[in-house]
């Protein structure tokens, strides 16, 4: 088989997927995360609205997971960009 | 400023011939925090002083008034104080005439409301009726037929006309339904009832009218004679507003602290000829608080420290300066630190700030910040808003330190190769010119990937400070209420592994060669290349060397570093003293219990996100800014002005962004990360018996 591209620029190619896919999955996954946290702490405010500042932090808790994603997708960069 | 505010536990007790004397003393002293008793066999709590019914009577009216008038004691800000006896003098005069004046006004406009209601309800059936264009007097009043009259969905005449022939049907179209009178014979009413029932219909009682017309415009004049007296009675109403309010509140809070006054029994005990009142003052004012009860009071009251080693549950003060007390409205809302714990709120005046500067690091969205906090302080006078909008001053600075050193204003003017400054950013010539003293490079280019690569460093390493940190607290903390050898099994061994887990991020990083990769233009071009950094190791070595660390580069053991080699025993400590600590009480899952230091790993690389939210806005404010410019030149075509809006707009959503996402994560980082690791919380605040005074003098 004729290889199309070099090594080297298939590893890069398949470095930057992977670094694009390991935040957008994780974008993904917080934000469904965040939804339900969302609309839990949106009731609460609507009941009680000295909860909005703990609504407000309680929603961006799984924000985490994406500075997850972006931490790794930085680290394949560094490696391999 | 480390700790709340120290405390002792004081009874007063005398005889109850003085207790109202000692009432008003305590009040005004507005010193002690006072203990709810628990009832004795021989102390019961007492009853409220005389006066509590008059004034509490006067003070529901009053408050009535107030709330009608929209006067909020928290809101107001009064433009003139009273004095007591100015108030005492008037009180009853006044109480009176705001009966007359306005309590007696305020139930007149609600009768004519009412009034008001009815005579709506009555043009609301004469439309209809008036539509279908039959005199009143014929609609009813008939011996062998029955009418009906009313509203039906849809037109009923042919399910009629299957009952009986002998109707007489008038309909008409009225918005989303039809008005109708339908008129049968007497026998034939129950069934042609039914039938209508079906149509939805809805019956309208006829009124005592002659004419639909007349009647009309008596009801409309009257109306407006109605509203005309409600504005007249509420202009009135609004001018004892303007003139009373400050005099009223000022009344409402003399009333409220007499209640108060009257009402301290219902929180001291009481036998038949003594009273004793228990509480918490802060250690400095005891000698004041004793020498002035026991002075007024010819030495008969007795104020005594006690020695309760069973119940000493004292209110937490804080005790903070002014600008950590303006951080006591974020450090609050998370918990009220108990008595003996660490408060927290000066570490997060330092660092709330630092983490907020860090992320939008701009000086335009800073100075924006600071300014918009600076013009809302004039509006909002409320004491919570005043120390939040402090708060985002502070940030708003320290946004524009971080963007000074990031070299971004709206925006970076340096962002990666090949593209000039003035290609990226509006200003971008004026940007470079002003960093010539570094080589038109901005001091940190977070843009660059040195850049990142520095910063993302530099924030784990935040990380790891701040895990540290709070668990050698939470030693502490456990350490002074439970001992030293729990604190070590608790907070201790947690401590030793995030140590140890630290040397592996090290370790790692050494191996991604960010100690070892020689810097790029403009980072640390201030400093001269021949400066003498370490012995005879200079500047420019420093770019160019690797930092000595011996590290294996064959074998399978490759990329093993000494990091890795501090890192082991440091591990091998803690999983010893956690096992210790964790298997008496679980058996072999507290073995698996080990696990959770992959959540402090979780938590330190979450720091990160001081890098990450920045990043975001960055490219945000350099997209919006490469876009326009695009888009405005070459110059000759009618796009600036749509150039310019997309401009304002998207930097006006950048900075909203960048004001609540930097403040909410900087806040969950303190929150989550931080204060899980020592503070419990679930103290209760001082509350002093006795008030600031807002209206009175």
């Amino acid at each position: 088989m004729v290889s199309l591209i070099g090594d080297t620029a298939f590893i890069k190619g398949c470095a930057a997927i992977g670094a694009g896919l390991a935040v957008g999955l994780a974008g993904i996954g917080a934000g469904a995360g965040e939804s339900g946290i969302g609309a839990a702490a949106v009731g609460a405010i609507a009941e009680d609205r000295g909860f909005l500042g703990l609504g407000l932090l309680f929603t961006v808790i799984p924000e985490t997971i994406v500075i997850f994603g972006l931490v790794i997708s930085f680290i394949l960069m560094f490696a391999y960009g | 400023m480390l700790k709340p505010e120290r405390m002792v536990k004081v009874s007063v007790v005398g005889p109850k011939d003085y207790f109202e004397k000692v009432s008003e003393i305590l009040y005004d002293l507005n010193l002690i925090h006072i203990e709810d008793p628990e009832e004795t066999e021989y102390f019961k709590l007492g009853e409220p002083f005389e006066k509590a019914g008059v004034v509490s009577r006067s003070l529901v009216q009053l408050r009535s008034i107030l709330s009608y008038l929209k006067l909020d004691p928290e809101k107001y800000f009064p433009k003139r104080r009273y004095r007591v006896e100015e108030v005492v003098a008037e009180l009853d005069a006044k109480l009176e005439e705001y009966r007359n004046e306005v309590g007696a006004k305020i139930d007149k406009i609600k009768s004519l409301q009412e009034k008001l209601k009815a005579l709506e309800d009555e043009l609301r059936v004469l439309e209809p009726l008036k539509t279908l264009g039959i005199p009143p007097r014929l609609l009813k009043g008939y011996k062998t037929i029955k009418p009906f009259v009313g509203f039906v969905r849809a037109d009923p005449r042919p399910k009629i006309e299957e009952i009986t022939s002998e109707y007489e049907v008038f309909i008409k179209d009225y918005g989303k339904e039809y008005v109708i009178a339908v008129f049968v014979k007497v026998e034939h009413a129950e069934e042609v009832f039914r039938v209508l029932q079906e149509f939805g219909f809805r019956e309208v009682t006829v009124p005592d009218i002659e004419d639909y017309d007349a009647r009309i415009s008596e009801i409309q004049s009257e109306i407006e004679s109605i509203r005309e007296e409600i504005k007249r009675l509420e202009s009135e109403i609004e001018e004892v507003k303007e003139r009373e309010a400050d005099l009223m509140l000022a009344i409402e809070e003399y009333l409220s602290m007499e209640l108060e006054k009257s009402e301290l029994p219902l929180r001291s005990l009481v036998s038949k000829y003594v009273f004793v009142v228990v509480g918490y003052v802060p250690q400095k004012d005891v000698e004041t608080l004793k020498s002035r009860v026991e002075a007024e009071t010819d030495g008969k009251v007795s104020v005594e420290i006690l020695e309760d080693r069973e119940k000493f549950e004292p209110p937490t003060k804080l005790n903070n300066p002014p600008y950590i007390k303006d951080f006591e409205v974020l450090s609050t809302t998370f918990a009220i630190p108990k008595y003996h714990e660490i408060d927290p709120t000066w570490i997060m005046s330092i660092f709330f700030p630092l983490f907020f500067g860090m992320m939008l690091g701009d000086i335009g969205y800073g100075a924006i910040i600071t300014a918009i906090s600076l013009y809302l302080k004039r509006i909002f006078k409320t004491e919570g808003w005043q120390k939040l909008l402090n708060i985002g001053i502070y940030s708003g600075i320290a946004s524009i330190i971080f963007g000074f050193l990031y070299g971004e204003c709206f925006g970076p003017f340096v962002v990666g190769e090949g593209l000039s400054p003035s290609q990226v950013h509006w200003f971008g010539s004026l940007m470079a010119g002003i960093y010539a003293f570094n080589h038109g490079h901005p001091i940190f280019d977070r843009v660059e990937a040195f850049g990142v690569k520095a910063l993302l460093f530099i924030t784990l390493v935040i990380g790891m400070f701040k895990l540290l940190w709070g668990f050698a607290l939470g030693f502490r903390n456990v350490a002074v209420e439970h001992g030293y050898k729990e604190a070590l099994l608790e907070k201790g061994c947690w401590f030793i592994g995030v140590l140890g887990l630290c040397f592996i991020i090290f370790g790692f990083t050494y191996n991604l060669g960010l100690f070892t990769s020689p810097p790029p233009e403009g980072f640390g071009k201030i400093l001269p290349d021949n400066l003498f950094v370490f012995g005879s190791y200079t500047v420019s070595d420093a770019r160019n060397v690797p930092l000595p660390i011996p590290g294996l580069v064959k074998g399978w053991q490759m990329g093993v570093n000494v990091f890795y080699f501090l890192a082991l025993p440091l591990i091998l400590i803690w999983f010893v003293i956690f096992a210790k600590a964790e298997v008496p009480k679980m058996g072999a899952m507290g073995i698996i219990m080990g696990v959770e230091l992959l959540t402090w790993f979780g938590q330190i690389l979450s720091f990160a996100r001081l890098l990450a939210i920045g990043l975001a806005s960055v490219y945000f404010a350099y997209v919006f800014n490469y876009l326009t410019i695009k888009m405005a030149f070459p110059p000759g075509m009618a796009i600036l002005p749509v150039a310019i809006i997309i401009l304002l707009l998207g930097h006006l959503i950048n900075l909203i962004l960048g004001i609540l996402d930097p403040g909410l994560q900087s806040l969950r980082l303190h929150y989550v990360e931080f204060f899980t690791k020592f503070f419990e919380g679930g103290g209760v605040l001082y509350r002093p018996f006795g008030r600031i005074k807002k209206f009175l003098e």
